[in-house]
């Protein structure tokens, strides 16, 4: 295939008019569900019922339901809690990073990812609360003037981790509102039914499509941005430092920080192309997110899995050369240990599979790339098990060494978090527009003025 | 669109360039000999300083062509024979290494044989840390280096004048081999040239350290010299967006490295463990303590403050400004990665006036390798097909 | 009926962003300030043909950012080494590399919420569903895929058929006057608006009160607190004699425990002798003792002033004659048993404080009672003259 490298791709394939391409992305909110609908809201709502049963029964019997141990005290909630955290980061990258990068490519698939962020950060919220075991206490958390007249530790990597998933949860719900309000005033006024326009309109503020408020959205959106990208980098960064500031061998480790970071933009943008491919396929969303968007997805799927396999071979080279005996230990044992299962899945998943994203052919298949995103997924879920289990089950005192097992509640509660995170993102996808109408009309062809303000930039 | 109508018309860099920066090459080694027989151990240290410091400009200029292969990037297109300019360092780095091999009895603990004797963890690390290992190393990735600075350069320059497609095919190939590359050779010489000089200390994170550096030196030489050519009017189609997009990238990266030289930091600092501390307790030591401070000030600090606005990344007296700044910056991280690893000045430094001579030779050197790429090679890649596009280059 | 009605502006739509962009040039050619363009989505060089200024969006984001950091981290030292210091980790109070994330969250936090918060409120005036623009054709062509400009009736230069004429010369697709709705009154001060204000104050407060103050220490499952365990003084069916407590095996004695042997005589004919000196030490640790146990009753010299205000019967000063000629081994007697109506003491001072409080009583005694060759004592002691 030639490409010419002079002209850019149309982002917008098919040649679209704005007006087919608002009805496009409009419809889904103006139909009746159907029946595939219905099918997979009562699949993820199965599954968010077998969730949300076993935390019922943790709460009620306690945390000795689960399988945590002496000395495996940390197991599936925080292994869960970093997975969905991970997942999040794709989003937030797409929408931020991205758009800093003038990546027009984004404008189809940044609501959708937006979206997913919110979803997987309420999905990793939940497991610090129940972790506890008496989750009515969590406001504790918060540093209020209480009856105990002392403060939360404001050193503790587990009180950043309070602020830094809050703070991301809520610039992450702003931003997305903010890409929603052009779209709540365009549904206003297509909207047919009176309760549907007061809604819209509620939610729309008002606004009028002005140029007047566009050159303030627009800076708006740059300095959102320019927020949000450190803010993501610094939202994996210290659940990281969650590990990493302690001392115990596997765990310390001064590559952890954007070791992680590239891991959950790689387990992030892997669940968007799992999700994009369905949602595109029952939407006919196939010109407004092209497999040319679903490729380059996963190059960065195969740069941000080759940083992972960078610092997996790192830690082990570092390891050996440190020649601090409980490290160079460590190491060994996650590959040659009793978890070495969960340690081959992890690399084969994460390092070596990805690595089939080199052939072109491959990056545009689309069943072959749903197979190695859903591994990726698994790869990276395992990743977080290696480091939590395989650290803390052989530590620094042989004779206190235990082999961890989850039970049936540690399984019914990682599937009640995908269930939840599928039965909002299934709902969303009926209830808002799943890509931004106002960003990818602009993007559309001919939508620009053919000479694009050459004298306009001061 | 049709091919580029971009008329370019060759106009030669000032020769004036190529005689300063000779007159600077030799009295800077000449300076840097006699600094040599002063004190050998402190030369060649700080020969050292010199020799990363060349190398993060090359080589990191390399990686900045492969970056913008693979990413696909318009706008960086007119002004990427910059970079392609500084990368032409790479081949000469096979000369500017070898006294660093000779004289690697001064500058690495690890290469005394009585040393190792007596010392288990040395002893430990010797399949790695030996002399004809580190030798072998050090020439391959030079010449890898070479090899891919060979392949990228010649195609884009074959393109000047065939002006096919199918050499950027073929360099976005290239490109996305080089990076892994890369990423692995250069932590490697991290390690190999910095990190072992402690041969006791260890941190996974000190080859993106050392990247995150060389990125930002990279990048603001590269700013620093398209600012100047942009004022002897080089490149009159230059708009405030390319500006734009240098300073941000400069931006981006001081954080990076910020963020990554904080992430160290925090981790060994929380942990307390003295198999890690002493590294950094070394450079608190007397006077290193202000070395420290002065390095997140200098580093991080000063230039994040003068380029959070916006107008301030498009300017090009404060680009010009920031970017001289950043590559001494990057100067002084070396420095204080390197030189309190001398025995004598482990308990603060010692000022002495060798410090100041090898980076005079390091700026002729730059300054004339650049003249004689550009005597080669167009000073915009006029073939590139992106070439229209990055020239019309608008936010 | 349309001619009662107040004229807003007019407007003319537009099919392609160079058209909109030419009208947009033309019309502030013409002078016009009160103008607006309304495009479906950003169309690029807009801002330079209306001649806008660049937003100043981000002063209000740098203010509030850097506030937001300032004021985490001073509000971390003020917890963290001011207010209640603890020593964490063997790191400083104030541990500045270990605050940073949280300036920085907070930073990140304050920063964004401020900008959107101030676009919305302060640049856009919205939220306003009541714009004379809404539910006009004209809104709907723009929201879709059209391009509007719009010159207000309030514009300095506004001439209704000017306006037209110079629309008709850009051959736009439609022309449209917007005229401003009916008025709709929404006095702030009405009665239920007020009465909302008021319930939705008390719920919040109320809500916030009850959460912090009830909801935080109401345990849905105690199981933690009743325990199937024996707790001292319960009953318990296990054994015969009903009591959750034993009594320990005959003959034994506890660690660190040494018996009394005249325990329970109220005069007892033999008593231990006192087996340490009234060393200064000593008597420090006695005197200690003494206010603390005895004093209140006692009084602080031993005087029988009771501070009690005769909630117990006082008891005689201990400078009686009787006193005074009780052995060592009497009062250690009297402490450890108890007497009339002063209860042992023994479960509450220990043996060895016993006698220094023997030896503090004793020093008392003296003191009360003292004789010219204690003031020689005093004065070789102190090297003055005590009798000053």
């Amino acid at each position: 295939m030639n490409i010419d490298y002079s002209n850019e791709k149309s982002v917008v394939a098919g040649r679209l008019t704005l007006a087919q391409i608002e009805d496009l992305v409009a419809k889904p909110m103006g139909t009746k569900p159907d029946k595939k609908f219905f099918i997979a809201i009562s699949i993820s709502l199965t599954a968010l019922l077998i969730g949300a049963i076993s935390v019922g029964l943790t709460f009620y019997y306690g945390i000795g339901m689960w399988g945590n141990n002496q000395p495996v005290g940390w197991a599936f909630a925080i292994v869960n809690f970093v997975f969905w955290v991970g997942i999040g980061h794709a989003g937030t990258l797409i929408s931020a990073i991205l758009f800093l990068l003038r990546q027009k490519w984004r404008t189809g698939i940044a609501r959708f990812a937006e979206a997913m962020t919110i979803f997987a950060v309420m999905c990793a919220g939940i497991f610090p609360i129940i972790h506890t075991g008496r989750p009515w206490l969590a406001g504790y958390l918060l540093p209020y003037p209480n009856q105990h007249s002392i403060w939360v530790n404001f050193t503790s990597p587990l009180v950043w981790d309070v602020f830094a998933v809050s703070t991301y949860f809520t610039v992450s719900l702003v931003f997305w509102y903010v890409g929603l309000i052009p779209d709540f005033a365009t549904l206003r006024d297509r909207a047919t039914t009176k309760f549907k326009k007061t809604i819209y309109s509620i939610f729309s503020l008002g606004w009028m499509h002005s140029n007047r408020h566009w050159t303030h959205y627009e800076k708006a959106y740059v300095l959102l941005a320019g927020f949000a990208t450190p803010l993501v980098l610094s939202v994996h960064t210290i659940v990281s430092f969650d590990f990493a500031v302690s001392i115990l061998p596997g765990w310390h480790t001064t590559i952890f920080p954007p070791y992680f970071v590239a891991g959950a933009i790689f387990s992030g943008f892997a669940m968007v192309v799992t999700v994009l491919v369905f949602v595109r396929k029952i939407f006919n969303l196939e010109n407004i997110i092209t497999v040319d968007h679903l490729e380059k997805m996963n190059k960065i799927i195969l740069a941000t899995g080759s940083m992972v396999g960078y610092a997996y071979a790192m830690e082990f080279f570092i390891a050996w050369y440190s020649g601090v005996s409980v490290e160079q230990f460590v190491f060994i044992n996650r590959a040659l240990g009793p978890y070495a299962w969960a340690y081959w899945i992890m690399v084969s998943c994460n390092v070596i599979f990805p690595q089939l994203f080199w052939f072109k052919k491959i990056r545009r298949s689309i069943p072959i790339m749903i197979v190695i995103v859903i591994l990726v997924n698994v790869g990276m879920w395992f990743e977080r098990f290696v480091i939590t289990v395989t650290s803390l089950s052989r530590d620094f005192l042989p004779s206190a060494w235990a082999y961890y097992k989850p039970t049936l509640i540690d399984g019914g509660i990682l599937l009640g978090s995908f269930g939840l995170f599928f039965t909002l993102v299934i709902l969303f996808t009926k209830a808002l527009p799943v890509v931004s109408i106002s960003e990818i009309k602009a993007v559309a062809d001919g939508a620009q003025p053919t000479h694009q303000g050459a004298e306009n930039h001061a | 669109m049709a091919q580029t109508e971009f008329n370019y018309q060759k106009k030669d860099l000032p020769a004036n360039l190529l005689k300063i920066g000779f007159a600077i090459f030799f009295i800077g080694t000449i300076l840097s000999v006699v600094a040599f027989f002063v004190n050998q151990e402190r030369a060649i240290f700080n020969y050292l300083v010199t020799y990363m410091m060349l190398v993060s400009i090359s080589l990191g200029s390399l990686f900045l062509v492969a970056l913008e292969y693979v990413a696909g990037a318009d706008w960086s297109t007119p002004i990427r024979r910059i970079p392609e300019y500084f990368a032409g360092l790479i081949p000469l780095l096979f000369l500017l290494v070898i006294p660093i091999l000779i004289f690697n009895h001064d500058i690495f603990h690890w290469a005394h044989e009585k040393a190792v004797a007596s010392d288990k963890i040395l002893q430990g690390k010797a399949p790695y840390l030996n002399i004809p290992f580190f030798v072998i190393r050090t020439f391959v990735f030079i010449g890898l280096w070479s090899l891919f600075y060979w392949l990228l350069i010649r195609n884009s320059v074959k393109q000047d004048s065939s002006k096919d497609q199918l050499i950027t095919k073929k360099n976005i190939k290239l490109s996305a081999i080089f990076i892994p590359i890369f990423a692995l050779s250069i932590t490697f010489t991290a390690i190999d040239l910095m990190m072992s000089l402690q041969p006791h200390w260890f941190s996974t994170i000190f080859g993106v350290y050392y990247f995150a550096g060389t990125i930002v030196a990279a990048i603001a030489a590269v700013t620093l010299a398209v600012v100047m050519l942009k004022e002897k009017n080089y490149f009159p189609w230059m708009n405030n967006d390319h500006l734009y997009s240098l300073g941000a990238l400069l931006f981006a990266f001081v954080n990076f490295w910020a963020y990554i030289a904080f992430a160290q930091y925090l981790l060994i600092w929380y942990a307390d463990l003295p198999e890690e501390t002493f590294w950094f307790l070394t450079r608190w030591n007397g006077s290193w303590a202000y070395f420290s401070i002065a390095l997140i000030i200098i580093q991080f600090a000063v230039p994040y403050f003068v380029l959070l606005t916006q107008p301030s990344k498009q300017n090009p007296k404060i680009l010009k400004f920031i970017s001289i700044w950043l590559l001494f910056a990057h100067l002084f991280d070396l420095f204080w990665l390197i030189l309190p690893n001398m025995k004598v000045m482990k308990d603060g430094y010692v000022f002495s006036w060798i410090d100041l001579v090898f980076p005079i030779a390091g700026i002729g050197l730059v300054m004339m390798v650049f003249y004689w790429r550009s005597r080669k090679i167009n000073l915009v890649p006029v073939g590139d097909p992106k070439l229209k596009r990055g020239i019309d280059f608008h936010l | 009926m349309l001619n009662d009605k107040k004229l807003f502006g007019i407007a003319a739509i537009f099919n392609t962003p160079d058209e909109i962009i030419n009208a947009a040039k033309k019309v502030v050619e013409s002078g016009f300030t009160k103008f607006d363009v309304n495009s479906p989505y950003p169309v690029h060089g807009m801002d330079s043909a209306m001649k806008l200024k660049s937003s100043k969006l981000g002063f209000v984001t740098l203010v509030m950012g850097l506030t937001g950091g300032a004021l985490a981290l001073l509000f971390m030292y003020w917890t963290m080494s001011v207010n209640y210091r603890i020593v964490i980790g063997g790191k400083p109070f104030f541990a500045f590399p270990a605050l940073i994330p949280i300036t920085f969250e907070v930073t990140v936090l304050l920063g964004t919420v401020a900008t959107v918060v101030a676009m919305i409120a302060l640049f856009f005036k919205l939220p306003n569903n009541n714009h004379p623009l809404h539910d006009t054709n004209y809104m709907k062509s723009v929201s879709a895929d059209k391009f509007g400009i719009i010159i207000e009736a309030n514009d300095a230069k506004f001439d209704e058929k000017f306006v037209r004429d110079f629309f008709q010369d850009l051959h736009p697709l439609n022309i449209e006057m917007i005229y401003y709705p009916e008025e709709e009154n929404y006095s702030v001060f009405q009665p239920k608006f007020l009465l909302f204000l008021f319930t939705t104050a008390i719920i919040v407060s109320g809500a916030t009160y009850f959460t912090l103050n009830k909801l935080l220490y109401i345990t849905p499952f105690n199981w933690m607190d009743d325990q199937e365990k024996l707790n001292p003084q319960k009953p318990s069916d296990l054994f015969s004699n009903g009591f959750g407590m034993r009594t320990p095996v005959e003959g034994t004695v506890a660690r660190g425990f040494i018996p009394y042997p005249y325990k329970g005589e109220t005069n007892p004919v033999h008593v231990l002798s006192n087996p340490f000196l009234p060393t200064k030490k000593n008597l420090e640790l006695g005197k200690a003792k003494f206010n603390t146990f005895c004093s209140p009753c006692h009084g602080y010299f031993a005087d029988g002033d009771s501070r009690l205000r005769g909630q117990f019967p006082n008891p005689p000063t201990l400078h009686s004659k009787r006193a005074i000629d009780f052995s060592d081994g009497m009062i250690y007697h009297i402490i450890t048993n108890g007497q009339n109506v002063m209860p042992s003491y023994a479960s509450q001072i220990s043996r060895d404080e016993r006698w220094a409080i023997v030896n503090y009583i004793r020093a008392l005694q003296r003191a009360k009672n003292a004789s010219s060759a204690d003031l020689i004592e005093i004065n070789k002691e102190t090297g003055t003259n005590g009798a000053n």
